[in-house]
This record gives structure tokens, C-alpha cells and sequence, in this order.
């Protein structure tokens, strides 16, 4: 059926309260012919028909608040039979997978450069870029001095590269998660000298995650500290880092807790190649409920990593490293595997995070 | 003619007196001001059912902007404010364009150049700036020697601003080929003339700029063509500037996003509807037996058909290419707009284009 949504009314206007409806279901209304009148923060408005036609349905009633782009009614017919074809209309469209901008967790838009025509037209002739200042002037305006001392920084130690893609991604979102976050990291170790040398790292680690969120289901799940709200995800939905020469990517491997080691061996191996010829659809960036970084396979034993709202953890496997162990009385080389683990305290407790990493560290000694 | 006396509101309607009117003329401009109030609608209509952006209605001000377009030549300049679409039409804007600038669609400014509107400027929002700009185009027009005249227009709330004041003092000591009308309709969105102004009219602030001002009666279309006759004339023949108030009313809200009923009374705009400037100059036409019942629905008709067919062709365009925010604004782009506009090609990509 053609739908009839609110239209902007005034000049940016996002809702209206429907005063009176003068048609009803079952009407026949001519285009031009007065539908309803509502309304918004600055004016009532009588609402004509955009269209002949016969009303199939109203969806909202008189007092209802209506949001622009919700529908006010139905007339009866095909879809596509000419409801409005907008023109005039913006209307907001989200971005569709764009492989180009990984996003993880919340990112905010840059704000545009400002400043004045005379100090671009300077900036323009000592080639230094705007974007890159961060204005000192009133409400961050980039002032002369701000492009002067740019210019002769670039003078004595040569230019600097925007970030671009995924690099400038990853700023931006590890910028928003400093902002948000209240991390608190816990650190410890495990003996693994039992483990066959075959043993698939990644594999294992997952299969002790799992085992700590079997204990501590708070772990894995999604806050919204806007309004400080708190959803526990069931199924785990792993985020797992991986380094690449063009910078982080943190695909995900869904339903880590239901799969068997060969499927989820296939899907890690998967997941790598895409991200490794830059094929990874965006929504395989998206929906982790909880994050690995298994940097140790490059290097060091203890970290912080960040957590990406809205998880709320995010969990950091070391290098490996021997030390002497004592069993049975007698001194062995002993290999220990370094864990980190930071969570956000918004959300989570200590107590909370300590049962998990527990959990999470009997499951590899096991 | 009108400097006899100074200030007095100039009338033609309803008597026509002198029996030396120009009936066809006045035909025709009836017939223009009952297409641009069914336009006028329509343009309503379309942006409460989202289908345009915002509009400013010329509701009460047909006598005025189609006296304006009558009075032009084609040799003339036209610098709009907002409320001019009446004139825009008849200076050879199609409806549609009209309906794609208010659309927010840069090619409605793309005027056709085989008319009178290609030397017009584009509808000015902000207010007054416009006003210098037409100073300028009258200087030029003075320096060229072009027999040439330069008619700009403005709303009551202009006149409290700089740009007013230094257009209309340069248009005097400069002795510019410049009519600059004031269609007061008594509200600047919603202030009103007394808190505007302490001069006793508008036209009054022509004294101190040394031109003439002349007060008209903006619902009278006969005395609107003699005025706008006289001056844009004065202006050709190189005889000085001249400052028009049109005293009309708003019958409208200001725009579409206002509305009027918050801050004025429904008995004002009752007994503003009763000097309306189109039924005032049907009446005298049909008093004149110059038009009848009959003539009347034709041109009704016609009027809906042609708006139909302006509202068909608009809803029909193909979107605009977001780069049309570069290419309307300038005739040569200047570099760093150059980079923006190549920026905004490469992201608009496939997506959006």
C-alpha cells in the first residue's frame, strides 16, 4: 500500500502532535483535499492529500506524537502506485556496508575547519593543511599564529600524513572508547607446559572464554552508557584482533560457544584471508560482544587493551614465556602463558571480573 | 506626476477614472496574478506533504510582483527578494524552475537565456544584501550608458537594515538607474511596522538619500503600473533613483515553516482579505465589461492545468548531482573549491550520484 509519512514541516522539525484528523478510514480524498492538522514546536499545519486515492488506514489518532518520516496513513493500492516521489525531502540514509570505513564501536563526525578566508588563503601559501590545526581561537577557530607555528614546525621537521582508512578509523574509534570507558585491567598467568606442542593457541583461548562466560555471563553483553543500561548477550560473538600491514582490523567469529574446533578453525582462517585481501564485508567488523587480542604471537606478556563500547571486555593473551616450576620437589622449566584482561567498571564489577578470569584461566590449565 | 504630493498613497482602483486605461494590459496582468495565487497553492500544498522545501507565499502581494513584470523590459534588470515569483514568471522563469529552487534544486536558478530573466539575479534570502548588488549593477549600468533601468526589491523589515541605507545613498549621489521597491505588507515575520520603524512611512526615508519616494497602494494594480512606469522611465532616461513603498498586506504566513495566527488577529487579516488585490481588479474589469463569469472558469481552468503540467515536470526532473552546489555558484571556480568539488565527486561515488 502507498504509505503518506510526516514531511518536514518547518525548517528541521523532527516531530508534530496530530491535532485533528478530518478524514477517515474509507475515505475518498482528492489530491490538495485537507487530511489532518498538527502540530509542531512553532506552528499548526493543515496537512492536504498528496494524491488521490481511497484511506486504507490511519496509524496514528488525534494527540499521537508523530515523528517525521513515520507514516500518518495508507492508501489503498500498489505499492509504487505514486505516493509522493520527493524530491524536495531529505531524507537521512544510513551507509551501507562500505568496505572502506571500518568502524568499531562509536565514532562522531569531524567537525568542519573554521576559521576565516584570509587565514585559508595563508595557510594555502605556507602549505600547511587545516585540517590538521587545532585551532586555538574562540570555539576552536584556527587563528595566524596557529598556521604561522604550523608552518614553521613543518620547516624544521617536515610534514605530517593524515591518518587515512582503516588507521584513521581506528583513532577515531579508540579516541571515543578513552572518552567513554572506565577501564581497569587485571593481569596473571597459567601453566601450559602440559599442553601438546600442536596445540592450537587461538582455539584454546577461545574455548576458556567461553568457559568464563559460562561462570560470568555479565561479561559478555553490550552497555549503553548514554543511559546507563545494560544487555546481556547470549550468544558469544567473538572479536578477534588481527594485525595487518594496513593497520587493526577486529573481525568477528559468531557463536563461539556452540561450534566445534574444526568449524571454528575454518571460520577463523576465513575471517583472515578476507581481512587479509581486504575483502571483509563491514558488517563482519560489526555486533562483538566481546574482544581477544592474541598479541603474543608477535610479542610482550602483559597489557591494557582497550575495550570498544559497548562491550564491556576485553581480554589479552601474552607470549608465551618459561620460568622454573617446582612439582613434586623437583625444579622444571615451566611454560606460562601471560593473560590480561580489562573490563569497563561502568559496567562490570571486580568481583565480577575476577570469577571470569578465573574461570577463564582454570579452563587453559585444564 | 507622483512628487505634487509628497508621500500621499497613490490610487487607481476601483474607479480607473480618465477612461484612458490600457484594458488588454490590464487583462493581462490580471490573468497573470490569478495563475501566480493557484501557483502560489500548489506551492503550499507541496511542502506540507514534503514534496518541497521551505516556501515563502506571495499571498496578498500579486498586484505588486506582477506589476513589477509588467512594467520591466526586457532591456531592464531585476533584482528579486523572495516573494517576486509572479515577476520571475513573467521575466520568462518557467514554474517549474521555480518549484526547483524552493525544492532546493540549484538548476531552478539556471534562468533560460533566451529571456529577460537570464540578466535577473536569483531570489535573495538574507535580507537586503540584495539591494547593494543591484546598486552595483545600476552603477555598471550608468558607466555602459545602457538605457537600462534596475528594479530591486525588498520586505518592510529591509528597511531597518545597512544595506538599505547605503544602497539608497549611493543610488542618490551617484544618481543611479535604480528603483528599489518596499512591498510593506505590515510584518516582518512577526514584527509589526510600528515596531520597525519610528519614520512616519517608509517611503519618507527616500528624503535622506535625496531621491524621490512615492508611496503606492500595492492591492491596486493600475496604480502599481503607473508608478513602476514612471520611475523605472525616470531611470532610463538617466533622471535619478527612486524609492517605492507598496502598502499591501501578507495575507500569508510568512513562510511555511510560521505561523501568523500566534501573533496576529484573525479580525486583521479578516479585513486585510476584503482589499485583496486580485478580486479588486476582477471587479473592475467586470465593472468595465472587460471580463465575465465565463472568462472567468476558462482562465481558472487553464490556470490549474498549467500548474498540474509545472508540478508534473518538476516531480518528473532526475535528481540533482551533488556537485551542483559548485557549479551554480560560480562562473569560474576558484582552486580550492576546485579540490571540494573533486573531494565530494570521489565520496559521492556510486552512491549517491
Amino acid at each position: 500500500m502507498p504509505y503518506f509519512t510526516l514531511p518536514d514541516l518547518g525548517e528541521g522539525l523532527q516531530e508534530a502532535e496530530v491535532v485533528e484528523w478530518l478524514v477517515k478510514e474509507g475515505d475518498t480524498v482528492k489530491v490538495d483535499d485537507l487530511l489532518l492538522s498538527v502540530e509542531t514546536a512553532k506552528a499548526i499545519v493543515d496537512i492536504p492529500a498528496p494524491r488521490d486515492g481511497t484511506v486504507a488506514t490511519l496509524f496514528v489518532h488525534n494527540g499521537d506524537l508523530i515523528h517525521t518520516g513515520e507514516p500518518l496513513l495508507a492508501f489503498e493500492g500498489e505499492e509504487g502506485s505514486g505516493s509522493q516521489s520527493v524530491v524536495g525531502k531529505l531524507q537521512s540514509q544510513e551507509d551501507t556496508d562500505n568496505p572502506d570505513h571500518f568502524v568499531v564501536g562509536a565514532v562522531g563526525g569531524t567537525p568542519a575547519v573554521q576559521t576565516t578566508p584570509a587565514i585559508r588563503s595563508l595557510a594555502s601559501h605556507l602549505g600547511v593543511k587545516l585540517e590538521q590545526l587545532r585551532g586555538s581561537g574562540p570555539g576552536g577557530t584556527i587563528t595566524i599564529e596557529d598556521v604561522q607555528q604550523q608552518a614553521s614546525l613543518k620547516q624544521s621537521h617536515g610534514d605530517s600524513t593524515p591518518l587515512k582508512g582503516v588507521a584513521r578509523s581506528m583513532a577515531k574509534a579508540m579516541a571515543s572508547a578513552g572518552q567513554q570507558v572506565v577501564p581497569v585491567s587485571l593481569f596473571d598467568q597459567v601453566s601450559v607446559s602440559h599442553w601438546p606442542a600442536d596445540t592450537d593457541i587461538t582455539l584454546r583461548l577461545i574455548r576458556a572464554i567461553v568457559a568464563g562466560c559460562r561462570v560470568e555471563p555479565a561479561v559478555n553483553a553490550w552497555f549503553d552508557g548514554d543511559r546507563l543500561s545494560m544487555r546481556i548477550v547470549e550468544k558469544v560473538d567473538l572479536g578477534i584482533a588481527v594485525d595487518t600491514p594496513d593497520g587493526l582490523f577486529v573481525p568477528v567469529l559468531r557463536d563461539v560457544a556452540n561450534r566445534e574446533p574444526d568449524d571454528l578453525r575454518d571460520g577463523l582462517n576465513h575471517l583472515r584471508k578476507d581481512v587479509e585481501q581486504r575483502k571483509i564485508p563491514a558488517k563482519e567488523l560489526q555486533g562483538a560482544t566481546l574482544s581477544l587480542s592474541n598479541f603474543g604471537t608477535l610479542g610482550g606478556r602483559f597489557a591494557t587493551p582497550v575495550v570498544v563500547p559497548p562491550q564491556v571486555a576485553i581480554i589479552g593473551a601474552g607470549k608465551r614465556f618459561t620460568q622454573p616450576g617446582i612439582k613434586d620437589g623437583e625444579l622444571f622449566e615451566d611454560v606460562q602463558l601471560p593473560i590480561s584482561l580489562t573490563f569497563d567498571h561502568r559496567a562490570l564489577n571486580g568481583g565480577q571480573a575476577a570469577r571470569f578470569l578465573a574461570a577463564l584461566l582454570a579452563d587453559l590449565a585444564d | 506626476m507622483f512628487s505634487s504630493t509628497p508621500y500621499a498613497l497613490h490610487r487607481r482602483l476601483p474607479a480607473l477614472e480618465g477612461g484612458h486605461a490600457d484594458w488588454p494590459r490590464l487583462i493581462q496582468a490580471y490573468q497573470a496574478m490569478a495563475t501566480i495565487r493557484c501557483f502560489d497553492k500548489k506551492a503550499v500544498n507541496l511542502q506540507r506533504t514534503g514534496q518541497l522545501g521551505t516556501y515563502a507565499s506571495c499571498l496578498g502581494a500579486e498586484a505588486i510582483t506582477v506589476g513589477a513584470g509588467l512594467a520591466l523590459q526586457d532591456s531592464d534588470y531585476f533584482v528579486p527578494y523572495y516573494r517576486d515569483h509572479a515577476t520571475q514568471h513573467l521575466r520568462g522563469v518557467p514554474l517549474y524552475q521555480i518549484l526547483q529552487y524552493w525544492g532546493g534544486d540549484e538548476r531552478g536558478n539556471a534562468f533560460p537565456a533566451d529571456t529577460a530573466a537570464a540578466r535577473d539575479l536569483p531570489n535573495c534570502v538574507p535580507i537586503a544584501s540584495q539591494l547593494t548588488q543591484a546598486a552595483g549593477i545600476a552603477t555598471k549600468a550608468k558607466l555602459r550608458h545602457e538605457p537600462a533601468a534596475v528594479l530591486a526589491t525588498c520586505g518592510d523589515g529591509a528597511t531597518s537594515r545597512g544595506d538599505f541605507y547605503e544602497s539608497l545613498n549611493v543610488a542618490g549621489v551617484w544618481q543611479l538607474p535604480l528603483v528599489l521597491m518596499v512591498n510593506n505588507n505590515q510584518w516582518a515575520i512577526s514584527v509589526p511596522g510600528q515596531l520597525q520603524t519610528a519614520s512616519k512611512t517608509l517611503a519618507h526615508k527616500a528624503e535622506a538619500a535625496g531621491i524621490e519616494g512615492i508611496r503606492v497602494d500595492g492591492n491596486d494594480l493600475p496604480a502599481m503600473l503607473d508608478v513602476l512606469d514612471y520611475a523605472l522611465d525616470k531611470a532610463r532616461h538617466g533622471k535619478g533613483a527612486t524609492l517605492v513603498e507598496a502598502v499591501s498586506y501578507r495575507l500569508s504566513d510568512h513562510t511555511t515553516a510560521d505561523d501568523a495566527s500566534r501573533y496576529r488577529k484573525a479580525s486583521d487579516l479578516h479585513a486585510a482579505w476584503q482589499r485583496e488585490p486580485v478580486a479588486r481588479l476582477r471587479q473592475a474589469l467586470v465593472d468595465a465589461g472587460h471580463w465575465d463569469a465565463e472568462q472567468e472558469k476558462d482562465w481558472q481552468a487553464h490556470c490549474q492545468q498549467e500548474v498540474d503540467k509545472a508540478v508534473k515536470t518538476y516531480l518528473d526532473q532526475p535528481p540533482q548531482s551533488p556537485t551542483d552546489m559548485f557549479d551554480y555558484l560560480y562562473a569560474n571556480l576558484p582552486v580550492s573549491l576546485e579540490k571540494q568539488r573533486a573531494a565530494l565527486t570521489e565520496s559521492a561515488g556510486g552512491h549517491h550520484a
